[in-house]
């Protein structure tokens, strides 16, 4: 693992540089709340997450040290944590008891613009470990090691989820647009 | 932890499950098995792997988030100063409690070495009293047990 990008600014934010606080906020605020809202479906809520997800790294800034994962890994953990916990208090289900097995069922067919919001749903019906695989890699640009590292699987098991999810989302987006 | 690049050609299988699970775009891909799989993308089957796999790349795409708006961005950056405040404060006084820790660890090691050190070093004022013999003390209940011998 090679230097970290974001040590100096931690490292800084630690000391108490407000112009380093500004740029943490410019830099993963964005990141963030996609996360949480993709992960979540609700922008309300996301922003809650990504508030609370800041919190967490203004308390451990003057002690981060570089362990195995990368800050921006670490942020996402805590991020992740955090929708976890709110789709829990949602449904009422325990990390084992949300389901693994996907609703793929075609979606209706979209009126014209309305394609935003399918897929919003349809990434909402997946389970949420695969939902949560597509949302690091694909929409984060997480590495395969740094998504794997984030939900604390193997690289195997990551590639597992990647490919269930896609498999379920082509099936509940399938339409007249499908080859 | 970088991974290794992966030596030999990339077959069909192996390009149709990175295919499934990353999508179409090589850049997501393994960065071990990029060089490899560029080169399988150039044949007829590769091509035809990676249009299937395009197609849901591009609704995945259609899908937006908000960006953060200012208000929120302020709000996170408001609370920043009285967090990292608070918390170097609390480590503050960690590091106070635990250096009074250690002070008071090595006053109890003193103390218990000089004890294993000098242990009952008798006194310069000891004086020996009536019932005091060099074999110990022979009070009145050593009289005793010789009275009933």
């Amino acid at each position: 693992m090679g230097a970290d990008p974001d040590e100096e600014l931690v490292r800084r934010i630690g000391a108490g540089d407000p112009a380093a606080v500004q740029a943490m906020v410019a830099r993963k605020l964005p990141r963030i709340l996609a996360l949480a809202a993709r992960m979540l479906g609700d922008a309300a809520e996301a922003e809650d997450v990504a508030q609370e997800t800041f919190v967490r790294i203004w308390r451990h800034a003057s002690g981060w040290r570089q362990g195995h994962a990368r800050f921006d890994t670490w942020i996402h953990r805590v991020a992740l944590n955090l929708c976890y916990d709110r789709l829990r208090r949602r449904r009422e289900w325990t990390m084992d008891e949300l389901p693994e097995v996907a609703d793929e069922a075609p979606l209706p067919d979209a009126m014209p613009g309305d394609e935003e919001r399918r897929v919003g749903q349809a990434l909402l019906r997946i389970a949420p470990r695969q939902r949560e695989a597509i949302v690091l890699v694909y929409y984060q640009e997480l590495s395969n090691i740094e998504a794997a590292g984030a939900m604390q699987v193997s690289v195997d098991a990551l590639e597992s989820l990647l490919a269930r999810g896609r498999r379920s989302l082509q099936a509940m987006l399938a339409g007249d647009g499908d080859d | 932890m970088a991974e290794k690049p992966l030596e030999g050609p990339m077959d069909a299988g192996r390009f149709a499950a990175l295919a499934d699970a990353y999508g179409g775009a090589l850049h997501r891909w393994p960065a071990a098995e990029q060089a490899t799989a560029m080169l399988f993308a150039d044949t007829d089957e590769g091509r035809a792997i990676l249009r299937r796999a395009e197609w849901l790349d591009a609704m995945l795409d259609r899908h937006r988030v908000e960006t953060p708006s200012p208000a929120l961005h302020r709000a996170i950056v408001a609370r920043a100063a009285t967090e990292v405040r608070q918390e170097r404060r609390r480590r503050f006084w960690w590091l106070g409690f635990g250096l009074a820790g250690v002070g008071l660890a090595g006053a109890v090691a003193g103390l218990a070495l000089v004890t294993v050190v000098a242990p009952n070093a008798p006194s310069d004022h000891y004086v020996m009293d009536a019932n005091a013999t060099s074999f110990g003390d022979a009070g009145p209940d050593a009289d005793q047990a010789e009275e009933d011998l």
